[in-house]
């Protein structure tokens, strides 16, 4: 048994481990990551994430980051939701309760719905940095400053949806047929895009496809009566290389124009395409070659990974990710402060970050940043017009 | 119009077949082992990473990579009714839960192997066939080529060998088989692998004309057990007839109707099929 003497240097040793773990807990900032990393959806999530724990080790690597006189370093928890809203109201709760003050993510529209409610009574505690197309109709509403959204909007003046419409005008188009998934994004792009063709005179026929959809040929087949100078097919590469290669093949269509997804299935059916015009946020291949950084963060990602880049999927960066913890830290820097949310939005709102994109937040939170139109032409030619909304 | 809905038609039977041949792998383990091996689609889609990573990875002749996805496919098969599926002959509801568990299993190590990114082959059989106005892309004229021919072998060895007729038999009267001699356990064994064979191949096709990532597999088995189910459990030509039922309506309803709604097409005609006749359009009306 312990005497009395024994029990108060217990104790003692009890104080000491427990300060021990406070001066740990103060030196490192929480960050987390709410993304499906696996199941059909995973495309968007899995890149984000491949890029914000690169930016995290890179952080960590350089022995971390000092705010006032203090270093901390990041502690990156990434929560698979599956594509799952069900599941993500488990894992973003989570999150809360673990005091998680700046959480990357969603894309996906249907999962931000999935956990605004939550977010909202969380409101004041911490920021969230989701790409989500429905995260821009709960911009600058009351409840919601925590909430900034990573990705440029379709519509508006620094959009590139009326950038890219506008450009497939001067294609001379009368008709397009666009064909996207049956799910929470393909009803909203439908609802974006529905008013900027109507805005710019061109006519639309809309289909809808079910999720995990491969053959595509009975409505590609029927769009083609319709006769239409361009199909608009959206919006992951999981279907765009079956819907250009079967719409090619059995000579549905042969020009194409998107706002999500690559350039890959063009490329790989260069022979069979007359044109294909692509929103990509970079075009990594050139971008490699004129941009260092660019060069630094490919030759970082096969070390740290071991695998071949991702050329396809690197654009997807541009979303919650690898840019974003950086700006979130410089931000933390500007603010003089790793706790208080509302300094370091307002640190957010203010600054412009120079990174793989150059970025910056509108007032109510929406990023702008710069993007690539791709113009891919038979036989693989590739001409890339550059935008960049940030200079406006 | 009539070259739209014939086009269609051809492609439902075409689509149809491949969930005939996964329907085939359903119909032939529930027969013999008692069990609705959801895991299937996953031994689909483990024979289209494997086809894909021969052919062109490792630089491969399309058909010896199909036929090395479809031994490792086997193997795989093989080693997972040792290991797993042994223990849950008969018991329907273990057998779903093993199943759907490899399912996540498989998933997540080719995600993990892979990545999402979606992988598309390069191209096996380009163009397509132009005939009477209509135009049939070569790979998929092909595929169903392989399909029928594999789903007609598969009932002959069936009805014409020793092997096929102990294994009708089993699934008749398991003590009367049994009593006659004949190895039940292995009997069962081989039924597994040949059926996880057949989707491994199944893959190995599937591949050369759709992209491919590790999530294919769960749509096109539950596709399979509807085809089975309409068919008739148990009927092995029954299984390619509910398959193409379900292809070619499926495609037919989205050219008429909207294609958001195209899984539904083929679930309102299996309803209706089971009102009329409960055990499946092929199944034992006793």
């Amino acid at each position: 048994m312990l005497g009395s003497k024994g029990l108060l240097l217990s104790g003692f040793m009890a104080l000491g481990l427990l300060g021990a773990t406070n001066v740990r807990a103060e030196d490192v900032v929480k960050i987390g990551q709410i993304e499906a990393l696996t199941g059909p959806t995973a495309t968007y999530g899995w890149m984000s994430a491949q890029g914000a724990k690169l930016a995290v080790e890179e952080i960590n690597a350089k022995g971390g980051f000092k705010v006032g006189d203090k270093t901390y370093k990041l502690q990156l928890t990434q929560a698979d939701t599956r594509g799952e809203p069900r599941e993500a109201t488990v894992q973003f709760r989570k999150l809360m309760e673990e005091n998680v003050r700046f959480v990357f993510g969603p894309f996906l529209t249907n999962i931000f719905n999935a956990i605004e409610p939550i977010a909202k009574q969380n409101n004041g505690k911490f920021l969230l940095f989701a790409g989500a197309t429905s995260a821009h109709s709960a911009l600058g509403k009351p409840d919601h400053d925590y909430l900034f959204r990573t990705w440029n909007w379709d519509a508006g003046p620094s959009g590139f949806g009326k950038l890219m419409v506008d450009y497939l005008k001067k294609q001379d188009t009368k008709k397009v047929a666009m064909l996207f998934q049956n799910d929470a994004f393909g009803k909203t792009a439908v609802d974006i895009y529905t008013a900027l063709f109507k805005d710019a005179g061109i006519e639309l026929k809309v289909e809808l496809f079910e999720p995990g959809t491969k053959d595509f040929s009975a409505v590609l087949a029927k769009l083609a009566t319709g006769k239409p100078d361009f199909l608009f097919p959206g919006y992951s590469d999981a279907v765009l290389y079956d819907i250009v290669r079967q719409a090619t093949e059995s000579g549905f269509a042969n020009r194409f124009f998107l706002v999500r997804g690559s350039i890959g299935p063009a490329l790989k059916n260069k022979d069979a395409i007359e044109d294909y015009i692509a929103y990509v946020p970079k075009y990594f291949e050139q971008a490699e070659k004129t941009e260092p950084k660019v060069k630094a963060f490919i030759e970082n990602y096969k070390k740290t990974y071991n695998r071949e880049f991702p050329y396809d999927q690197a654009p997807l960066c541009s979303s919650s990710c690898y840019d974003h913890v950086h700006m979130l830290v410089q931000a933390m820097q500007s603010a003089g402060t790793v706790d208080d949310v509302a300094k370091i939005r307002t640190a957010l709102l203010s600054m412009s970050y120079d990174g793989l994109w150059k970025i910056k937040y509108d007032k109510t939170g929406e990023e702008v940043f710069g993007f690539d139109v791709v113009h891919v032409r038979k036989g693989g030619s590739v001409e890339v017009v550059k935008y960049d909304p940030t200079n406006d | 119009m009539s070259q739209l809905i014939i086009g269609q038609l051809l492609n439902g039977v075409i689509v149809g077949s491949l969930y005939g041949i996964i329907a085939l792998g359903v119909t032939l383990t529930f027969g013999l082992t008692g069990i609705v091996n959801f895991a299937l689609g996953a031994f689909m889609m483990l024979g289209a990473y494997a086809t894909w990573y021969l052919y062109d990875v490792l630089g491969w002749p399309y058909v010896p990579a199909v036929f090395g996805a479809v031994i490792a496919v086997g193997i795989i098969g093989y080693l997972c009714d040792r290991a797993l599926f042994q223990f849950t002959r008969g018991n329907l509801v273990n057998g779903l839960l093993v199943s759907i568990g490899m399912i996540s299993v498989f998933e997540a190590l080719v995600l993990a192997a892979f990545t999402t990114t979606p992988r598309d082959l390069t191209y096996v059989l380009p163009g397509a066939l132009h005939v009477g106005g209509l135009i049939l892309p070569k790979i998929k004229v092909a595929v169903c080529g392989v399909f029928l021919a594999v789903i007609f072998g598969t009932y002959f060895a069936l009805t014409r060998t020793w092997l096929g007729r102990a294994a009708f038999s089993y699934a008749q009267n398991p003590e009367a088989a049994a009593l006659m001699g004949i190895r039940t356990g292995r009997l069962q064994t081989i039924v597994v692998v040949y059926s996880t064979a057949l989707a491994g191949l199944g893959g190995g096709l599937y591949a050369s004309m759709y992209s491919i990532d590790p999530t294919i597999g769960s749509g096109y088995v539950l596709k399979a057990v509807e085809a089975a189910i309409l068919a008739g459990i148990g009927s092995v030509i029954g299984a390619l007839g509910g398959g193409i039922i379900l292809g070619v309506s499926e495609n037919i309803g989205s050219v008429f109707l909207p294609s958001a709604f195209r899984d539904a097409y083929g679930l309102v005609f299996l309803i209706a099929i089971l009102l009329v006749r409960p055990s499946g359009l092929f199944g034992d009306r006793s």
